[in-house]
């Protein structure tokens, strides 16, 4: 597995070494797509466990351990509460939390799928790989800069969630009391500084050509490889074996 | 290069304007610094050099501005982005993508640059401008000094012929600056045309070939390079600048410390008396060990500064002394045990994004937000609002004021807390001399009621004033 790609890699001078072994985003976001359109229709349960054993492969590929084992048995528990737990305890209530787990664990067999595309693709990865799938440019910018934003209202809301305990005016008993104000003071100040950061980075990117009329290029033209030939091998498989069991 | 004739600019929302008949040229190949008090336009003139204004931000312009002959207003945001390079006083905001390769190839990508060029000259860039250590690494991992490095490289890596600074050393430790003053002579030596605008003056001497004092949106007067360095430190405080040559080497006590992340030899360990004491404190990240000190003492009734390159873990063990972060060891307050959640009921941080620590509508009800409730507090109150220039805005909403504005107020509150442990995180970057020494003032009456007060600062000439102890650390070897 790993010998094939790592002789495209040096074939392809110039590029390191290790970028050739991972998926093209275009696979990535159609594994994605594919395996929602799939587990999500009606009928999709029973693909529901080959979305798992991909999403698995795929933590597994980009060395995700935590994930790898996580999402089996998060799954695994989701669905003992959605099928064995009906059987166990026949009561109305029961019925529908197991209704809401059975929902919930489509959820997590395509979540793991999409999980490995946002934590592996970049901002510009995804960007140049949409345009070379020829996605009209309004799209392809909004989604790099939904990429790039998402992980900086985490940052400021852990800032701003710290600067309440040291204030006094976090934690439980507080928002137990004042809920709304609460609120406020959580909100106001996440709004501020992430309002301060995205006007910063809009300029910058403005200024540096993003959403320019000029058809912009890429350092590093995407390419479809050999990982991405074994992936749709794999789901191929995956599917196969789903339909014929 | 830039030509600004009679510009009067008005931000919208704004009651008076922000530049009053600016009128400025630039030649070619020069490196122009604009300094001045807060408030005083130098943001807003860096802005109308590379169309941000009016382009990006809303307000009304009169006057004109040429960029190389054609008038910024004419010219669209990506044609002005060819022709200028903008560093912001907070590198990691503008970044956009993860890495330093691909934060280089980003201006050239969306100019449309062809990929061979691209690669030639992002490696090019990476290995002028020192990147070379750490260009696999993820940015948001990266210290301040080498994030304003690839900042740097950033903006001049499609060789536009304007490079401009907002306030580029603010947040950079003295090693730091030295190479950022290497990356402004390299420029200067490729003929671009380079404006910078700053309080801290000392690294720029033998650099500026003129230096532009504004005074309420206006140039107020103006030297030649020469005549800024025979310049005395007086005249510079005539005018409210800082000053311009490197200050004396601080020398506070050390303050007792011993471990992998200290950075001195302490000699035998007496602590006793009151403060904060640690043993065995380390912090890890995702397996990388960033803080490691075996024993350390942290005085009360003092100003101990923690320095130390950027990537030390100044921040972490800040962190760590509130109560914010989970680490390993021990602390301990007055000698007995000292549990995370009381240190995080004893400490208090003036953070370095203050916007974060604002709560309320108005600035004195900010400053009653978590205030102690002693005999005096109400005196030492207004007294406070009348120190740091806040009593003509202390009804105005604290998301309303200048950057500035909202510094003093975090540290006003800070001053207020009554809290045993308070931390100020860099908070002099972009303080002009005059709020330096009020800052300075806040700190010592903190010290001086008894509290362990940390500054975490670069600012040598902050240092200098404040501290009365030294612990320094330094980044621990892999």
């Amino acid at each position: 597995m790993t010998s094939a790609p790592l002789a495209l890699a040096e074939r392809t001078a110039g590029r390191p070494a290790g970028r050739a072994r991972r998926l093209d985003p275009r696979t990535k976001a159609i594994l994605v797509l594919a395996s929602s359109l799939v587990v999500m229709a009606p009928g999709g349960t029973p693909f529901i466990p080959a979305a798992i054993v991909l999403g698995v492969l795929l933590a597994l590929s980009e060395g995700a351990w935590a994930r790898a084992v996580l999402l089996p048995l998060t799954s695994a528990a989701v669905a003992a509460a959605a099928y064995l737990l009906p059987m166990a305890l026949p009561y109305p209530v029961i019925g529908f939390v197991a209704a809401f787990a059975a929902y919930l664990l489509r959820f997590a067999a395509v979540g793991g799928v999409a999980l490995h595309l946002l934590r592996t693709t970049t901002p510009t990865e995804l960007t140049a790989a949409l345009r070379a799938a020829r996605i009209p440019r309004a799209i392809t910018t909004s989604a790099a800069v939904m990429l790039r934003f998402l992980p900086t209202i985490a940052t400021e809301a852990r800032a701003v969630r710290d600067a309440m305990r040291l204030r006094g005016v976090g934690g439980w008993a507080g928002m137990l009391r004042h809920p709304v104000l609460s609120i406020e003071r959580f909100t106001v100040p996440l709004i501020a500084s992430s309002l301060r950061v995205a006007e910063d980075l809009s300029a910058a990117a403005l200024l540096r050509g993003l959403g320019s009329a000029t058809r912009p290029t890429a350092m590093h033209p995407p390419r479809l490889g050999v990982a991405d030939l074994a992936a749709v091998g794999l789901v191929a498989a995956l599917v196969t074996a789903t339909v014929l069991w | 290069m830039i030509h600004i004739e009679g510009v009067r600019w008005t931000y919208a929302g704004a009651t008076t304007p922000s530049l009053d008949d600016l009128t400025l040229d630039v030649q070619r190949g020069e490196t122009v610094v604009l300094c001045g008090p807060s408030g005083s336009g130098k943001s807003s003139a860096l802005r109308l050099m590379n169309g941000l204004v009016p382009h990006f931000h809303e307000g009304r312009l009169d006057g004109s501005v040429h960029l190389d002959g054609r008038a910024v207003a004419d010219l669209s945001l990506d044609q002005l982005g060819r022709l200028t390079g903008t560093v912001l006083q907070h590198p990691r905001r503008q970044f956009f993508t993860g890495r330093s390769e691909t934060e280089l190839a980003f201006a050239m990508e969306n100019f449309g640059e062809p990929p061979e060029q691209i690669r030639e000259r992002v490696a090019a860039g990476i290995d002028e401008h020192g990147l070379t250590g750490f260009a696999g690494r993820r940015l948001q991992d990266l210290s301040g000094g080498q994030q304003q490095q690839v900042a740097c490289a950033a903006a001049a890596t499609h060789r536009p012929p304007v490079l401009l600074f907002d306030e580029p050393t603010s947040n950079l430790s003295a090693a730091a600056i030295e190479r950022f003053t290497a990356t402004l002579a390299r420029l200067r030596a490729d003929r671009a045309t380079v404006v910078i605008a700053e309080h801290r003056l000392h690294f720029l001497r033998g650099l500026a070939d003129r230096v532009v004092v504004l005074r309420d949106g206006a140039v107020h007067r103006q030297w030649s390079g020469e005549q800024f360095s025979t310049l005395d430190d007086d005249a510079l405080r005539a005018e409210g600048l800082r000053s311009s040559v490197p200050p004396p080497r601080p020398k506070p006590l050390r303050a007792q410390g011993l471990g992998p992340s200290i950075d001195h030899d302490t000699t035998s360990m007496t602590a006793s008396g009151t403060g904060v004491t640690l043993h065995a404190v380390s912090c890890a990240f995702h397996g990388r060990r960033v803080l490691d000190i075996e024993t350390a003492y942290l005085a009360a009734g003092v100003v101990t500064a923690i320095t130390g390159p950027n990537g030390a873990g100044k921040s972490t063990l800040a962190r760590i002394l509130t109560g914010l972060q989970r680490h390993q060891g021990e602390i301990l307050l007055d000698g007995r045990r000292f549990t995370r959640s009381q240190r995080q009921r004893a400490g208090s941080i003036v953070m370095q994004d203050v916007q974060r620590q604002l709560f309320t509508d108005t600035v004195e009800a900010e400053l009653r937000l978590g205030a102690s409730r002693d005999a005096g507090q109400e005196q030492r109150l207004q007294a406070l609002l009348r120190d740091l220039d806040l009593d003509p805005v202390r009804d105005r909403h604290p998301l309303s004021l200048s950057g500035g504005q909202q510094q003093r107020l975090v540290v006003a509150a800070a001053r207020l807390s009554g809290r045993r442990i308070v931390v100020f995180d860099e908070p002099s970057s972009g303080v002009d001399r005059r709020h330096l020494h009020s800052i300075t003032r806040v700190m010592r009456d903190l010290a001086g009621e008894g509290a362990v007060v940390i500054l975490i600062t670069h600012d040598s000439e902050l240092l200098t004033h404040t501290a009365d102890q030294e612990l320094r650390l330094r980044p621990i070897s892999p």
